[in-house]
C-alpha cells in the first residue's frame, strides 16, 4: 500500500499520473434493455483519497458502484484497480471480475440497506470477512490441522480487533439481527475492513443517523483513511458529511457526471443546484 | 463456535502438534464432561444413558429382547440387528445430506444417486462380479479368486471419493441454477443413475481396444451378489455375523459426525452459513459462491457414498431396486423431522424414522394381521405417512424437533434481510429497542457459555471460569 | 417409413395428453413460482375417478350405442374435471397457501409430500396392480377413409384430439380474452402491484389451480379411454413428461407448454419404440436437465431470474 500523497491540488479525473490513482474508470455504460443507467462515466479515485458521490436519486450511484465491485457487468467501457484490469473486453463481450474475485484485490463495501448474516454472531460476521485470506482447505478443517487451529485462533484474534475498532468488542457473540441499527451499520465496516481493503466503499453510512452520530460516523471514515491508510469512495446524501471529509466531490445525474471538484466548488456549481433543486429536493447547502 | 479467548498458548505445529492436540483433547474429556453436568444436569444425564443404551443395545437386545419376544406372546418392537446396522447408515446419509441441504441451503433431491454409486464401486470392487480378472488385495479371499476384491478399509475412501466426484461432476453447471430447479436437477439425476446401473446389463459396444459383446456390467435387474463382507481382525461384520456389524455402523457413524462437526466449526462452515444467510453479501464479502456450494455438494454426496459402501458390504448384495426415489426423500424426512442444520436433530430424525419404516409399522402390520387379516398394513402405506409427515412439518415446525438456533430463527421469523433493512427506516425508532437488543443479548451469552464448555473438548485451552469473562454491556 | 409415420402419430397424440397436464404446471409455475409436484397424482386420481365413473357407474362398454356414448363419455368429462379441479384448489388451499411467506423450498418439499399422500391414497383404495378397461370406442382406422392402411390414425387418437384442441382454445381465449384471465397475467408478473390494483390474489391463484386441475381431469379422462390403463404411480411418469414439456417450452408460457409436450410425446414414442422403454424415463430426464442447464428459458420463454 502506497503512502497517501499529499491530498492538496487538483484531484479531478485525469489530472493525476496513473500510479497515483487507485481506480481508473473510463468510458463506463451500463444499459438495462432501453435504460441507461450510467453513461460514458469517467471516473478517478486518487490513492488515499476521501471522495464523494452524489446526486439525486436514481442518478446511477449504486449502479457504477455496483460496477466496480463486480455485480454488475458494465455494457462498456473500462475500470481498473491497483494498475489491474477488473473489466475485459474478449471480441465483443464484456467480462468482469466477479465480486469475490474483486474483494480479494483489495476492494471492500458495505450496502445501503444493511445485509448482514443476521443469525450469525458479531464476531463471525466479521470472521466472514477474513475468509477471503484465510487458507485452510476442508481436509485440514476435518483433521484440525494445527495450522487450521492456529488459523481459526487468528481469526477470532484479528476478528476481535477489529470490533474494537468500531466499539463492538463487548457484544461479540450477539447475533447481528439483534444489534441495534447503528451498531449494524458499524459492524458492516468492521466485516468490509476484514477483507483487508485498500479501497473501502460505502453506500450512504450515515443513512438514519442522528447528528451525533452522523459526526462520529465522518470522524470514524478519516481515522480509517489516516490509520489504515485506506482509500475510501462514499455515496452520501447528507451533505454535511460530503462537506466535511471530502477531498473530492463527483456529482452524477442520469448517469453522467455533472461536475467535479472540491467540494466548495461543487456545491456552488449552478448545474447541481439546478440538479437538485430542479426535481424538487432542497439543497442541504 | 469459540469465544474469544485472552491469548493462548501457542498452537504446536507440524504432525507431532497434531497428535499433541489429539490427545489433548482426548484428556481433556471428562473435565469438558463435569462442565456440561455442572449446567445441564438434567440433559447431561439423559443425553449420557441413552448414549450408553444405544452403544449396549445390540448387546442386550441379542441376550434380553430378542430372547423376551421369542418367548412372550405380546412381543415388543425391538429392532433387529440388521434394522440397528441400517439405522447407522442411514443416520451417515443424513448427516450427509444436512451438509448440502442444512448447512448450506441447497435442496438436493437426488441424493440416492451417491448412495447407489457407492454402493456399486463395493459391489464393482470387492465381488467375483469381474470374473474375468483376478485381482486381490489384502483381503481374506484366496488368491487367483476370480473378480477384484478390495478391504473394506480400502473401500470405504474409495466409495468416498467416487461419490464425491459425481457430485462435483453433477454440481459444477447445475449449481447456479436456483433453489427449485436444482431440486429437480437432483432429481433427475437421482433417477438416472439407478436407470444406468440397471440397464447396463447387456451392452455392445465396439470401439477401440474396446470389444464388449453382451456384457453384463451392472447385473442388471439382479443386481451383483456375492459381494464380499468386511472381515479385518479375523472378525466379519456381514449380515451373517451376529452384532459386529452394528459396531462398525456405529464406527462409521462418530466418523461422519466428527467429520461434519468439523466442517460447521471452520472456515468453511461459516461460509456456507454466510452464503443460506444472504448469497449476495457472501459473494461481497469474498466468499467464492461456486467453490463453496461444490464443496458442500461434494462433501454431502461422499457420505452417501461412504454409506453405500457399508451397504453393499454388509448386506452382500445391491441392485438398483435398493435405490429409488423415495429413498431420497426418507433421507429428507429424517433432517427435515429431525431438525434441519442440526447434526444431532438429524441422528435422531434417521434413528426415528428408520424405526418407523423397518421397526415399528411392520410390527403394526403384524399385531394387525394377527386381529384381522383383513386389515390393511401399515408397513406398506409407510409413503403416506411420511408424505403426511412432511406436509405437517413444513406447515408447523419446519425447523424440525431439535432445531438448530439459526434455522429457527430463519424460518419462523420474516426474512432476515428484511428485519435489518427496515431498521433503516427505523432509524430512532431501533434505537429504543437497545435495551430488548441488551435482553436478549444477555440471553444470548447465557446460551453461548454453555456452547463454550463443550467446545472445551476440542479446542487446547484450559477452561477458565465464565465469571471473569467480559460480559454484553449491561 | 410406415413405422415412422406411425410413431410419429403416436407421439403427437401422447403428446396431446402431455399437453393438458403440462399446463397446469405452467400456469402454477407462472403465477406463484412453485412447482406444483402433486400435479401428476390429481391426474392419476382423475384417471381413476374416469374408471370407475365408466365401469361401474355407466358402465359404458363398446357395444354402447354411439349416441349414448358420446353424452356418457362428455358427462364422464365433466364430473371428473369438476372433482379434479376441487381436488386441485383444496390442495393449493392446505399445503401451499399458508406457506406463500416461507421460504421457496418449503412450498416444494410440501408439495413432495402431498404427491407421495395422494399415490398412497390411490394405493390404498385401488392397490398396486394396473387397473384398466377394455377398448371402448370404435376400432376403426379414420385413415381408411382416405384409402391409407398401413399407417392407423385410430378413433381414439381423434377422440384425444377432439378433447385437446377444444380445450386449448378454451384456455387461450380466457386468458387472453377475460378480466379473469388477465387478473391472472398480472398476478403472475408482479402479484403485489396486481393486488394493489384491487386483483384478489388469493382468488386468482385458486382460480389457477382450479383450471389446471380441470385440465388434468380431462387429461385423465382420455388416458382411460385412450391408453386404457391406470395405475397408483401413473402421476409420475406423466408428470416427469409434462414437467419436462413445460420447461422445455419455457415454463410459464402455455404455447411452449403445448409445443414442448408435442415434443415430449415425439421423443417417447421414438424412444419407446427403437431404443427401449427402460431407457425413456432416463432420457426424458436427461433432457430435462440438459434445458435447465443449457437453456433454462426455454424454447419460447422469458428470462427468470439465475438465483431465487
Amino acid at each position: 500500500m502506497t503512502a497517501a500523497p499529499s491530498l492538496t491540488g487538483d484531484l479531478r479525473t485525469g489530472v493525476l499520473p496513473e500510479d497515483a490513482v487507485i481506480v481508473r474508470a473510463r468510458g463506463v455504460t451500463k444499459r438495462f434493455g432501453g435504460l441507461v443507467a450510467v453513461n460514458e462515466v469517467d471516473f478517478d479515485i486518487p490513492r488515499g483519497a476521501i471522495v464523494s458521490l452524489i446526486g439525486p436519486n436514481g442518478a446511477g450511484k449504486t449502479t457504477f458502484f455496483n460496477m466496480i465491485t463486480g455485480a454488475y457487468t458494465p455494457t462498456a467501457g473500462e475500470i481498473s484497480f491497483d494498475g489491474k484490469p477488473l473489466i475485459t473486453k474478449s471480441r465483443s463481450k464484456v467480462r468482469s471480475k466477479k465480486p469475490h474475485e474483486v474483494t480479494a484485490l483489495g476492494i471492500g463495501r458495505t450496502f445501503q440497506n444493511i445485509r448482514l448474516f443476521g443469525t450469525m454472531s458479531t464476531l463471525d460476521n466479521v470472521r466472514v470477512g477474513l475468509h477471503v485470506h484465510m487458507r485452510s482447505h476442508w481436509w485440514d478443517s476435518v483433521l484440525r490441522t494445527p495450522g487450521m487451529r492456529a488459523e481459526e485462533q487468528a481469526s477470532i484474534d484479528r476478528g476481535m480487533e477489529l470490533l474494537e475498532l468500531v466499539g463492538l468488542e463487548t457484544r461479540a457473540e450477539v447475533w447481528a439481527r439483534n444489534l441495534p441499527y447503528g451498531d449494524q451499520r458499524r459492524l458492516e465496516i468492521a466485516r468490509a475492513l476484514a477483507t483487508k481493503p485498500q479501497l473501502l466503499l460505502l453506500d450512504e453510512p450515515t443513512a438514519g443517523m442522528n447528528s451525533s452520530e452522523t459526526a462520529e460516523m465522518t470522524s470514524f471514515i478519516r481515522r480509517l483513511r489516516e490509520e489504515l491508510k485506506l482509500t475510501v469512495l462514499l455515496i452520501e446524501h447528507d451533505m454535511r458529511v460530503v462537506m466535511g471529509i471530502s477531498d473530492r466531490v463527483t456529482v452524477l445525474d442520469y448517469g453522467e457526471v455533472i461536475a467535479e471538484g472540491t467540494p466548495v466548488e461543487v456545491r456552488a456549481n449552478p448545474r447541481v443546484i439546478e440538479a437538485y433543486l430542479g426535481r424538487g429536493a432542497a439543497a442541504e447547502a | 463456535m469459540t469465544a474469544p479467548t485472552s491469548p493462548t498458548k501457542p498452537i504446536q505445529m507440524g504432525v507431532i502438534g497434531w497428535l499433541g492436540s489429539l490427545a489433548e483433547a482426548a484428556i481433556n474429556v471428562p473435565s469438558a464432561y463435569r462442565q456440561n453436568f455442572r449446567r445441564h444436569p438434567r440433559r447431561t444425564i439423559i443425553l449420557t444413558v441413552l448414549i450408553v443404551f444405544g452403544i449396549l443395545y445390540p448387546v442386550l437386545n441379542r441376550e434380553i429382547f430378542q430372547p423376551w419376544n421369542r418367548q412372550s406372546s405380546f412381543p415388543l418392537p425391538f429392532p433387529e440387528d440388521a434394522v440397528v446396522t441400517f439405522m447407522m447408515i442411514l443416520s451417515i446419509m443424513a448427516i450427509g445430506l444436512n451438509i448440502v441441504a442444512g448447512f448450506a441451503g441447497l435442496l438436493d433431491l437426488g441424493y440416492v444417486a451417491f448412495y447407489a454409486l457407492g454402493a456399486y464401486t463395493a459391489a464393482f470392487l470387492a465381488s467375483p462380479h469381474f470374473g474375468s480378472v483376478s485381482v486381490v488385495l489384502f483381503s481374506q479371499v484366496p488368491p487367483g479368486f476370480p473378480g477384484i476384491h478390495l478391504p473394506f478399509w480400502m473401500l470405504v475412501p474409495l466409495g468416498f471419493s467416487v461419490a464425491a466426484l459425481f457430485g462435483v461432476l453433477l454440481g459444477a453447471p447445475t449449481l447456479r441454477l436456483r433453489g427449485d430447479y436444482l431440486a429437480i436437477v437432483t432429481l433427475g439425476f437421482g433417477e438416472i443413475v439407478p436407470v444406468v446401473f440397471k440397464n447396463l446389463s447387456a451392452v455392445n459396444f465396439d470401439f477401440g481396444p474396446i470389444h464388449l459383446v453382451n456384457a453384463n456390467l451392472t447385473g442388471g435387474n439382479l443386481g451383483i451378489n456375492p459381494i464380499d463382507p468386511p472381515r479385518f481382525f479375523g472378525i466379519t461384520f456381514g449380515s451373517n455375523s451376529g452384532i459386529a456389524a452394528v459396531y462398525l455402523g456405529m464406527i462409521l457413524l462418530v466418523g461422519a459426525i466428527v467429520i461434519a462437526r468439523n466442517l460447521e466449526r471452520s472456515r468453511m462452515g461459516r461460509a456456507w452459513m454466510a452464503i443460506r444467510e444472504d448469497e449476495i453479501a457472501a459473494e461481497m464479502m469474498g466468499v467464492n459462491l461456486v467453490r463453496t456450494k461444490l464443496l458442500a455438494f461434494g462433501l454431502g454426496a461422499s457420505f452417501a457414498g461412504v454409506a453405500g459402501v457399508m451397504q453393499a458390504s454388509y448386506q452382500g448384495v445391491t441392485t438398483s431396486d435398493f435405490f429409488m426415489f423415495s429413498t431420497s426423500i426418507l433421507i429428507l424426512i429424517m433432517i427435515i423431522l429431525g431438525g434441519i442444520g442440526n447434526i444431532w436433530g438429524v441422528i435422531v430424525g434417521a434413528l426415528t424414522i428408520a424405526f418407523l419404516d423397518k421397526t415399528f409399522l411392520p410390527y403394526l402390520g403384524q399385531r394387525f394381521q394377527a386381529i384381522d387379516p383383513n386389515l390393511p398394513n401399515p408397513s406398506q402405506f409407510n409413503f403416506l405417512i411420511f408424505g403426511i409427515l412432511l406436509v405437517v412439518m413444513m406447515r408447523f415446525r419446519p425447523e424440525g424437533f431439535l432445531p438448530s438456533r439459526q434455522r429457527a430463527a430463519e424460518l419462523r421469523h420474516a426474512p432476515v434481510g428484511q428485519a435489518i433493512g427496515s431498521a433503516a427506516v427505523m432509524g430512532d425508532a431501533a434505537l429504543a429497542s437497545e435495551e430488548q437488543a441488551d435482553t436478549l443479548a444477555a440471553a444470548q451469552v447465557e446460551a453461548v457459555e454453555a456452547e463454550e464448555a463443550a467446545d472445551a473438548a476440542e479446542a487446547p485451552e484450559a477452561p477458565h471460569d465464565d465469571a471473569d469473562r467480559p460480559r454484553d454491556g449491561t | 417409413m410406415e413405422q415412422i409415420a406411425q410413431t410419429i402419430i403416436i407421439g403427437i397424440a401422447n403428446g396431446m395428453i402431455f399437453a393438458l397436464v403440462a399446463l397446469g404446471y405452467t400456469l402454477v409455475y407462472g403465477i406463484i413460482e412453485l412447482i406444483n409436484f402433486a400435479h401428476g397424482e390429481v391426474f392419476m386420481l382423475g384417471s381413476f375417478m374416469a374408471l370407475v365413473l365408466i365401469t361401474t357407474v355407466f358402465k359404458l362398454t363398446a357395444d354402447t350405442p354411439l349416441a349414448l356414448m358420446v353424452a356418457q363419455v362428455l358427462i364422464v368429462i365433466a364430473i371428473t374435471m369438476l372433482a379434479t379441479a376441487t381436488l386441485n384448489v383444496s390442495i393449493e388451499r392446505v399445503a401451499y397457501r399458508p406457506l406463500r411467506n416461507a421460504p421457496k423450498l418449503a412450498p416444494l418439499i410440501s408439495a413432495i409430500g402431498m404427491s407421495f399422500v395422494l399415490q398412497n391414497v390411490a394405493l390404498l383404495i385401488f392397490g398396486p396392480a394396473n387397473d384398466g378397461v377394455d377398448r371402448i370406442l370404435p376400432n376403426v382406422n379414420v385413415l381408411s377413409v382416405f384409402g391409407i392402411t398401413n399407417v392407423t390414425i385410430s378413433a381414439e387418437q381423434v377422440f384425444v384430439a377432439l378433447v385437446t384442441i377444444p380445450l386449448l382454445l378454451a384456455l387461450s381465449w380466457f386468458v387472453t380474452k377475460t378480466r379473469q384471465g388477465k387478473a391472472m397475467r398480472a398476478t403472475a408478473q408482479d402479484p403485489d402491484t396486481a393486488g394493489l390494483m384491487g386483483v384478489d390474489v388469493n382468488r386468482t391463484i385458486a382460480i389457477t389451480f382450479l383450471i389446471g386441475g380441470a385440465l388434468a381431469g380431462a387429461a385423465g379422462v382420455v388416458q382411460i379411454l385412450y391408453n386404457n390403463t391406470t395405475v397408483w404411480n401413473l402421476g409420475f411418469r406423466f408428470g416427469l413428461n409434462s414437467f419436462t414439456s413445460a420447461v422445455l417450452g419455457g415454463i410459464g408460457n402455455l404455447q411452449g407448454a403445448v409445443l414442448g409436450a408435442m415434443v415430449l410425446g415425439l421423443i417417447n414414442a421414438f424412444s419407446d419404440r427403437y431404443l427401449a422403454a427402460n431407457w425413456t424415463n432416463a432420457i426424458v430426464f436427461a433432457v430435462l436437465i440438459a434445458i435447465l442447464v443449457f437453456k433454462p428459458t426455454g424454447l419460447l420463454g422469458q428470462q427468470l431470474a439465475d438465483r431465487a
